[in-house]
């Protein structure tokens, strides 16, 4: 028994260094959460094993997991992760925190083209302060998606017609759509579906009523600017549309149930995030099949858009135990091939040329109104504590939607913690 | 002399006996102090700096600063208000309706065991597995608790949509999830208490509501005493059902202090001030733990 447990402790610790290091040469391990664009990069992984012989391995986690299991990995010297995947709310926090290497050095001695990624999202998930950090992976800029078979049906015209003087047609602007949100709450039908979810799903959604409305979070010197007429009427029509216009439950939907709801054919309308474009004519997903479509959320005037931008980056944390070999996976995984062959599978992209590509167009004629949607989109503000902020947005925006509190109430809170926040960063003075 | 050392022995013996104790428990002591006592006390050490993920490190010491900025959130003491009213409603709902199934299957003989299994079933569920799965039960328009309220003409509810309504939802979910580890305990206390007070019980007459009043309750409360602690402290501690059902909301309605803690750590990165409301949270704890300890010794 004596010599079973010294053997025991020796080829424990012989082995513990040894699995460490082959691990580190061989392995790329990446944090990564659960959407469409994983799973399209896990169905190529394969591909590049073969072509490295490098071994990918992907841990995937739900959304609100990620912040916390990334945190401890990037505070360590030497973390788990290779690669990370970074959300634009966090890129100012992590920067702060020099948790991210800069990749500029890799790109200049590989020639790794970033021209083609779309400049928007270059300034949102590539480059901080003239440094490049993350290359963009994906976006989810968000975008209003509407049933067409219900603007086409001829007694929807008429009705319309008669009860607001204008036709029923794609909505124009942001009142345009507010007027078909009421005209097709009838019946148990909703003309909207929110996800009124603290604290991203609101924060997020409330963003695009705010962005429609012409409204901003901040001005140029960094002082809130929620609390404004702008706001306020974004805040207003939120909470109509929540408790008047949609279905019972959504102040507490997440955007797979506020999806869900969409898809089972129960809602006119649903403003998401633009991947989600695809499930709805996936039949094992959706009842509306071939019936919704999407576009930029429009804006005060035509052309003019309310859209919020999102994306996630790709980057080498500073604690990665093997950077080389996740540089070697992170040109891989952005060459321009296999975004095409991830765009393909239906992801969504982030690079010019494969919006551009005459195969991708192809099989999905709306990538070109994806562009103009996220060419068109607004960034929310990105600093050191946009999370925390997010937090109180959320806070707040739901305290508002429960009638706890009202709308210039919540966006003065709003306000005065954001200014708090942003000096705290040093960018209000 | 001789009287002299065989007066000594029993005490060489004992003292001899208490080293060999000591020597016994210090691994497990050794242990229990590395993974009990040396968290808490970082925790507690690391709460009077400004210690931020950010920036980690010791560098500014701010004393109570962390905890009066604590107590001067109204956000955090509104959680704590929250957590309390939680605490007092499952702790008194799951007491009463555990106690009456323990009593009931106390007295069933048949098919004890399939209907202990069955109650067993949610206890073995993971939180979040529960929250998850109630989550979609409870969904207002494609759940199946409102399409069977439909049927008999009840109007959707708002589960966990509306302030008034929220709160209650989580308390029923909780209910639903723990009241099996009150009937577990309750029955254990039960089927150990001797039948002689009863036989004697009844053959003075006694009705069973006298029985239950003057024998039961008064033999079964160090049991009771301990289950409510137990169950205490887990429902302060409650933070899945929250995460996953509401993540605090609608409005704050379910703003519980572990995800407001939660949030301060790996939102906000504030290890000081998280490590402050974890203190105060410890402090409220052991407060509750040494009343009910009093009690329970007031009554043995």
């Amino acid at each position: 028994m004596k010599k079973f447990l010294y053997a025991l402790s020796l080829s424990t610790l012989l082995a513990t260094p040894l699995a460490g290091s082959a691990n580190a040469a061989e392995t790329v391990s990446i944090l990564m959460e659960g959407v469409p664009d994983t799973e399209y990069v896990k169905a190529l992984i394969p591909e590049f094993e073969k072509q490295t012989g490098i071994k990918v391995n992907i841990e995937v986690v739900n959304y609100a997991e990620m912040h916390t299991k990334l945190v401890p990995q990037l505070v360590a010297k030497k973390g788990s992760y290779s690669a990370i995947v970074v959300d634009f709310y966090w890129v100012g926090e992590f920067v702060k925190a020099g948790w991210m290497q800069p990749l500029d050095k890799r790109i200049a001695d590989d020639k790794f083209d970033t021209t083609p990624y779309v400049p928007a999202l270059m300034d949102l998930v590539g480059k901080v302060d003239g440094v490049t950090y993350m290359l963009p992976f994906y976006n989810y800029a968000m975008g209003l998606t509407y049933r067409t078979d219900l603007l086409a049906d001829e007694k929807n015209k008429a009705d319309f017609k008669a009860k607001y003087g204008s036709e029923l047609t794609k909505p124009a602007t942001w009142g345009d759509y507010l007027k078909q949100v009421e005209f097709f709450t009838k019946d148990g039908f909703n003309g909207v579906v929110n996800q009124g979810l603290r604290p991203d799903p609101i924060a997020m959604e409330w963003s695009n009523y705010l962005f429609a409305n012409g409204g901003q979070f901040q001005d140029a010197n960094w002082k809130a600017t929620t609390n404004t007429e702008a706001g306020r009427a974004a805040l207003s029509q939120y909470i109509q549309n929540i408790n008047k216009y949609g279905p019972v439950g959504a102040a507490s939907f997440g955007f797979d149930e506020a999806f869900n709801v969409m898809a089972q054919g129960k809602a006119y309308s649903y403003i998401t995030y633009n991947f989600f474009r695809t499930s709805f004519d996936d039949k094992s997903k959706s009842s509306v099949v071939g019936k919704v479509e999407i576009m930029p959320v429009p804006g005060t005037a035509p052309g003019k858009s309310g859209s919020l931008n999102g994306a996630w980056g790709w980057a080498i944390p500073k604690s990665s135990p093997n950077p080389d070999a996740a540089w070697t996976f992170l040109k891989w995984v952005e060459s321009f091939e296999i975004a095409k062959k991830r765009a393909l599978a239906g992801g969504s992209p982030t690079r010019n040329d494969v919006f551009a590509d005459a195969d991708v167009l192809a099989k999905f004629p709306y990538a070109a109104a994806l562009k103009d949607l996220l060419n068109q989109s607004h960034n929310f503000p990105t600093f050191t504590y946009t999370p925390q902020f997010v937090e109180v947005l959320g806070r707040e925006l739901s305290l508002a939607v429960a009638n706890q509190k009202t709308p210039e109430a919540a966006l003065a809170t709003v306000d005065k913690e954001f200014d708090e926040l942003a000096r705290k960063d040093g960018k209000l003075k | 002399m001789t009287t002299s050392v065989v007066n000594n022995a029993p005490n060489r013996i004992h003292v001899h006996d208490r080293r060999f104790g000591w020597l016994l428990t210090m691994p497990g002591l050794a242990l229990l102090l590395l993974v009990i006592a040396f968290p808490v006390l970082w925790a507690l050490f690391t709460s009077l700096f400004e210690y931020t993920l950010i920036n980690p490190g010791f560098h500014t010491y701010v004393g109570a600063g962390n905890y009066a900025k604590a107590l001067g959130d109204p956000e955090f003491l509104h959680s704590i208000r929250v957590t309390a009213m939680f605490v007092v409603a499952v702790v008194v709902l799951e007491f009463a309706l555990g106690f009456l199934i323990a009593l009931m299957l106390n007295d069933t003989e048949r098919g004890k065991d399939l209907y202990y299994a069955i109650l067993l079933c949610p206890l073995l569920m993971n939180p979040v597995v529960v929250g998850l799965i109630w989550r979609m039960f409870l969904h207002p328009s494609l759940g199946i608790v409102n399409y069977l309220l439909g049927r008999i003409g009840i109007p959707p509810v708002n589960w966990l949509g509306d302030v008034d309504v929220a709160f209650w939802t989580i308390v029923m979910v909780d209910i639903w999830h723990q009241v099996s580890f009150m009937i577990v305990l309750l029955l254990a206390g039960l089927a150990a208490l001797p039948r002689e007070p009863y036989e004697a019980a009844r053959v003075d007459g006694a009705s069973s509501l006298q029985c239950f009043w003057h024998i039961t309750l008064p033999l079964m409360r160090p049991v009771i005493v301990v289950t409510l602690l137990i169950r205490m402290i887990f429902a302060v501690k409650t933070y899945d059902l929250v995460y996953i059902m509401t993540r605090g909301g609608p409005g704050v309605a379910t703003d519980f202090i572990s995800y407001f803690i939660y949030r301060s750590a790996f939102v906000g990165l504030d290890l000081g001030e998280a490590s402050a409301m974890s203190g105060i949270l410890l402090v409220i704890v052991l407060a509750m733990t040494a009343y009910l300890h009093r009690s329970m010794r007031a009554i043995s």
